[in-house]
């Protein structure tokens, strides 16, 4: 009887990886997910998952080269082993989906085709479709549901992790809650793997799904888990704004031809094709001639931000200016872009063949995440290199364990013994900017490669010799019945009468969401954070106070949303103060009172800790493995991920 | 979708006025074995709203338009993009997915009414909130899956046509979201899991079926997924009625996989009777 | 789990679970289907018969004829009991009782999906089940002689096949004959029966036909499902034709008129039967 298990947080593609790798070595794993695990967030990543391959490879492209635009496209903010690492598996990876059957488009002859994508000078991008994520989740649930019908997996699916169980300074298991049965209890493990995802949800609406809320992360967060570079949140220049999310509209879009305008005149109500060329105030094209609509997409972001919120000029004087293809020949469009087309179509009910599309930026990832450590590899050059010159030779011969210690028993660990993080929830790989078609690779990275450590960690001595099923209940027994009081205090608080506003949790979440859209996300200045933390601390003692609208003890939803919040407002507050430490611009983090990057100061993780007494998160800074390359400017738009060449490229969705 | 469907939503969503109040009446159950009601919310329409976007604001403030205040409506929902499959349900009176479902072209005029319900082959566990894991089971039961040699690095998998990447792709964006079952009149609500595995596994599963004997290693479970299709509850129980082919959100072509696999198990019948 | 080893442990109708519905499908067209096919082209032969109408002769007059020679052809089989029992009653039944626990697994839903093959498939299942009511009525009334069922109590006599056929549609009794017998109300609802009786086997088969060819895997793409769909229909379109000018024209005989045809028919080749002196 093997009594040592692992219990792994989260359906995605880097938990289910995660699972596949753990459950193959011959370990139980309990899988929890708040949803059936297929419908976890990684099913909307559109773009495709970026490996060198043979063809780069002969044009001059290498795993070296990977890694290098990963740092740079990143803002020299990664910690740089692990991302060798990763871009040294990334072929790896890709033909392990293969064979997983997943469908990636194919060439004539049969082999996979590959795509062009931002922060690339080479085609590195591997794609299924316009969902390629939906098709690599699906491939690895597959895998999983292998193992689960051979009892090696179990899955525990609408269960909500609660809390990470601590004994010794070791994580020894979870509280999770059945959310249909509101159960709530101790499960025993001897690691724990958090693969949890992003907190989209903390800026109320956004690209990500109505489970991205980062209470997992927060949870562990404020069991004593750091969290690393919070602040650095990716906004995407072009989503299509809706009532209950905002869905992403690719810069294909722009790349085909699409026009950024406004109305000249603010509150003009005329239709937009009424609107005469003179009356149209195209804002890219005017301020940045050379490169019009395809600035890179922190500009892109910035601009369209400024015209609405700052100058109140957006389209019917609301958040939103007109993305134009209606100067394009409707078929050409349906040829090139029918994928997207289709969605705005769907969800706008207009046709943006003939209409202009209405958008505007969203958030869209975290980069922040847990902080976690590693082993480094092999490679330890006397001292960083410069700036690999795209297509020449590699330093490198990307072999294993260059860049971590495959099977090292921290790798992706957080500061808390036997907490592991995987993919989005975790700070790791992208620093202050993600590259497009690099979250999919960094996800199933971290589920294979880091699956390993969790692996030796549990069959390490000094685990394996005090299996957490031996142990005794009182502490799975305490941290089970604290979260069931807590638990039971929140649902008491529901009451039949008109709840005040103030109190109501949906509106607190509310408020939240549009606080921090309106201070955290694309342009960012001293006072606006302070005034953000003010209002964070207005909301926490607000909802100190909150008020259910539903007393049942049965798939209770308005509960779980509740709950959630408190933990939003954590995450939250992490977020803002780490924008307010960090007093310089990188990456996605834009100060306009700090303009320009600060190596000296600012290349340092920020890591933001929580203290349980007095409930609120304190930020340090930390230094960063920068001992592979040295940090140069990025010259390649202003502070994002797309190189001025890439206007020619069509970049599909990310 | 129809030209006409299309003409005839472009013209409700022409007409239809932001800021209108309109109805939404909800089935309501507050769990497995309780009666069931419908409540109705009127809800005011802002640009672009949807049903997810409609209860949500009902679970803000949930008031019934006769004033008595109840609790949040219950239901299931991920993505709001329609490619996870979660929000699926029976908006009136046939199945779908919520997110993509526009109010401005179910209701574009003031005071217009849609209706709720949860989906009606499973089990209903609060509200709008069904139990769908006998789809994930039929998954188990049809072993839809590559039996690859694990998940260490062994070179690339098979080579593949564009047309058949593409046939593959088109089976594999499956969302298992239900809409062909629930629309199908041989499948029926089936309770008890001791029942699932001789009751009908329907058109998801059959598309999933094909999907991975379509795949040169996963055709080596063909055999496997192939008797389980000639037993009870497989693809001989189809009766034809091709719903699921209409009310697929993906149009995954359901009735030509079933045809398909009509095919396979006829050949492996008569090799069954002859050879083995 | 379920999967291929569970196999074993099924009962011999679980194991020939396939083969029980691929049997059903295939005696829904063997021989069932073309049964009805060679049915329906002999009863019809009351109209096509007078294309065959002779110098001098009532149009009328040849129908009845052919249709006695028919009638009489399929009479001169040779162990045609055995033939009956094994290529009709047994596939029948098997057919029918297969075919209503199959149709007992699902439930129509075309008031919410009205599409046009969701309601081919509730009628599908609507005419199995008229269609078995009627064939016992049908083979109560015309081979068992069940009088007691039918409004004019007269048994149809092979020997006289339109003329007492033409009787048993009117509802109309052998004595009523040499009085010129009219249509009684239960003879309207008798005929009227035949006509929904006929018409909705004749969709089954069509139908069923189409579908079968999905069933095996003949049709895959939709677009050889809508040819074999056309295949099909132009099938039932001529089944129908055929079903109704028999149905129309036995419905619109004379019974005194075919009485006098028959006997002089049979003249040719022996005394006349008795009225009622039924040899089955």
């Amino acid at each position: 009887m093997s009594e040592l298990r692992v219990i792994v947080v989260g359906g995605g593609l880097a938990g289910l990886a995660a699972a596949v790798r753990i459950a193959e070595a011959g370990l139980p794993v309990d899988l929890f997910s708040v949803v059936p695990v297929k419908r976890s967030h990684s099913v909307c990543a559109q773009g495709g998952i970026n490996a060198c391959n043979e063809v780069a490879r002969q044009q001059g492209y290498s795993e070296y080269e990977h890694f290098d635009e990963t740092i740079y496209g990143g803002d020299f903010l990664a910690d740089q082993h692990p991302v060798l690492e990763m871009a040294n598996w990334a072929p790896r990876i890709i033909d392990l989906l293969d064979r997983m059957g997943v469908p990636f488009n194919r060439t004539s002859e049969g082999y996979r085709d590959l795509r062009l994508f931002g922060g690339s000078l080479f085609k590195r991008t591997h794609f299924a479709g316009a969902t390629t994520g939906q098709q690599l989740i699906y491939a690895l649930d597959e895998q999983v549901r292998r193992y689960e019908s051979e009892g090696k997996v179990t899955k525990y699916e609408f269960w909500e992790f609660l809390a990470p169980v601590l004994c010794d300074g070791r994580c020894v298991g979870i509280v999770a809650q059945d959310m249909r049965t509101m159960q709530t209890r101790a499960f025993r493990a001897d690691a724990v793997v958090m693969a949890t995802g992003g907190c989209g949800l903390v800026f109320g609406k956004s690209t990500n799904s109505i489970i991205c809320n980062g209470a997992a992360a927060a949870r562990c967060f404020r069991a004593g888990a750091h969290y690393g570079n919070p602040e650095m949140i990716q906004v995407h220049p072009t989503a299509i704004p809706g009532a209950d999310k905002l869905r992403l509209m690719s810069e294909s879009a722009r790349g085909e031809g699409g026009r950024v305008w406004v109305p000249r005149r603010r509150g003009d109500t005329r239709a937009p094709r009424d609107i005469a060329e003179a009356d149209r105030f195209y804002f890219l094209e005017e301020k940045y001639p050379a490169y019009g609509n395809i600035v890179p997409r922190d500009i892109a972001t910035r601009e369209i931000f400024d015209i609405c919120v700052n100058q109140g000029m957006g389209v019917s004087g609301e958040n939103q200016v007109y993305l134009d293809l209606t100067h394009k020949d409707p078929d050409y469009l349906t040829r090139k872009l029918g994928g997207i087309l289709e969605i705005y179509e769907k969800f706008v009910g207009e046709d943006p063949r003939y209409t202009p599309m209405k958008i505007f930026p969203a958030v869209h990832y975290s980069m922040g995440g847990l902080w976690t450590t590693y082993t480094p590899g092999s490679y330890a050059p006397a001292a960083p290199r410069t700036k690999h010159k795209s297509g020449s030779a590699p330093p490198l011969n990307a072999a294993i364990g260059q860049g971590m210690q495959p099977g090292a028993l921290n790798n992706a660990m957080t500061n808390i013994q036997g907490l592991y993080a995987f993919g989005e929830v975790s700070f790791a790989y992208h620093g202050a900017n993600r590259l497009g078609a690099n979250a999919l690779l960094s996800c199933i990275f971290d589920g294979l490669f880091c699956g390993s450590s969790v692996v030796n960690y549990v069959r390490s001595e000094g685990v394996s010799a005090r299996p957490a099923s031996g142990m005794q209940p009182g502490a799975f027994d305490a941290a089970a019945e604290g979260q069931v009081k807590a638990g039971a205090a929140l649902l008491a608080t529901a009451t039949d009468a008109p709840g005040d506003k103030a109190t109501n949790p949906y509106v607190i979440g509310k408020e939240l969401g549009d606080e921090m859209t309106a201070a955290c996300t694309v342009v960012r200045t001293e006072a606006r954070l302070k005034q953000c933390l003010v209002k964070l601390a207005e909301l926490k003692d607000r909802y100190a106070k909150v008020q259910l609208s539903d007393g049942a003890g049965w798939s209770n939803q308005a509960f779980g949303y509740a709950r959630a919040v408190g933990d939003m407002l954590a995450i939250a507050e992490a977020i803002a103060k780490g924008a307010e430490v960090r007093k310089e611009s990188r990456g996605a983090h834009y100060r306009t009172d700090f303009p320009d990057r600060n190596d000296a100061e600012f290349t340092k993780t920020t890591l933001a800790s929580y203290d349980a007494t007095s409930g609120a998160a304190s930020i340090s800074l930390v230094p960063i493995d920068a001992s592979l390359i040295v940090p140069t400017a990025r010259t390649y738009g202003k502070k994002d991920t797309e190189k001025p060449e890439a206007k020619a490229q069509p970049a599909g969705a990310v | 979708m129809t030209t006409t469907d299309h003409a005839a939503r472009a013209a409700a969503r022409r007409s239809a006025k932001p800021g209108r109040k309109v109805l939404i009446r909800v089935k309501r159950c507050e769990g497995p074995g309780k009666p069931s009601r419908f409540e109705t919310f009127a809800v005011t329409i802002e640009r672009g709203a949807n049903i997810i976007s409609c209860l949500q604001q009902i679970a803000a403030n949930p008031v019934t338009v006769e004033g008595t205040r109840t609790t949040p409506v219950v239901w299931d929902s991920g993505c709001l993009e329609e490619v996870c499959g979660a929000c699926t349900m029976i908006i009136n009176g046939k199945v779908r997915q919520s997110c993509s479902c526009l109010i401005d072209e179910y209701a574009p005029a003031e005071g217009d009414v849609i209706t709720l319900e949860p989906m009606s082959k499973f089990p209903v566990v609060r509200d709008l909130w069904v139990d769908r894991s006998r789809m994930f089971h039929n998954l188990k039961r049809l072993r839809a899956w590559v039996p690859i040699d694990g998940t260490y690095s062994l070179g690339a998998g098979p080579r593949e046509s564009p047309d058949a990447q593409e046939a593959r792709y088109k089976l594999s964006t499956c969302m298992t979201c239900g809409c062909c079952l629930d629309a199908c009149p041989q499948f029926l609500l089936a309770e008890s899991p001791a029942s699932w595995d001789t009751s009908f596994v329907g058109a998801q599963a059959f598309g999933q079926a094909l999907l991975f004997n379509s795949h040169s290693t996963g055709a080596q479970l063909k055999n496997d997924r192939l008797e389980v299709l000639m037993g009870p509850g497989g693809v001989v129980d189809c009766g034809n009625a091709q719903n699921c082919v209409k009310v697929c959100p993906k149009e995954i072509p359901l009735t030509e996989a079933i045809a398909s696999l009509g095919r396979a198990v006829t050949i492996r019948g008569f090799t069954r009777f002859f050879t083995s | 789990m379920t999967t291929a080893h569970t196999q074993s442990h099924q009962g011999p109708l679980d194991r020939n679970y396939f083969l029980l519905r691929r049997l059903h499908s295939l005696t829904g067209v063997v021989p069932i289907g073309v049964f009805l096919l060679f049915h329906l082209t002999t009863n019809a032969s009351v109209v096509w018969g007078m294309l065959d109408s002779r110098e001098g002769e009532a149009l009328r007059e040849r129908g009845v004829r052919t249709f006695q020679n028919e009638v009489d052809f399929i009479h001169s089989t040779p162990f045609l009991f055995l033939v009956e029992i094994f290529g009709l009653w047994l596939p029948i039944a098997f057919h029918s009782i297969l075919g209503l626990y199959y149709a007992k697994t699902g439930k129509g839903n075309t008031a919410s999906y009205g599409w046009a093959a969701n309601r081919r498939y509730s009628l599908q299942r609507l005419s199995g089940y008229v269609g078995v009511l009627f064939l016992f009525y049908h083979v109560a009334t015309l081979r068992w002689h069940w009088t007691f069922l039918m409004p004019g109590g007269v048994a149809w006599d092979g020997e006289r096949a339109a003329s007492t056929l033409a009787l048993v549609l009117r509802g109309a009794s052998e004595a009523a004959l040499e009085a010129g017998a009219s249509y009684t109300l239960g003879g309207v609802i008798v005929s009227l029966f035949y006509m929904l009786g006929v018409s909705l086997l004749v969709y089954h088969f069509a139908n069923g036909l189409w579908t079968a060819a999905i069933t095996w895997g003949l049709t895959i793409s939709q677009k050889a499902q809508q040819r074999w769909g056309v295949v099909c229909a132009g099938l039932g379109v001529a089944l129908m034709a055929l079903a109704w000018s028999s149905l129309l024209g036995f419905m619109t005989l004379d019974p005194k008129d075919a009485a006098a045809i028959e006997r002089s028919h049979s003249g040719h080749k022996g005394p006349a039967m008795q009225l009622g002196d039924s040899q089955h």
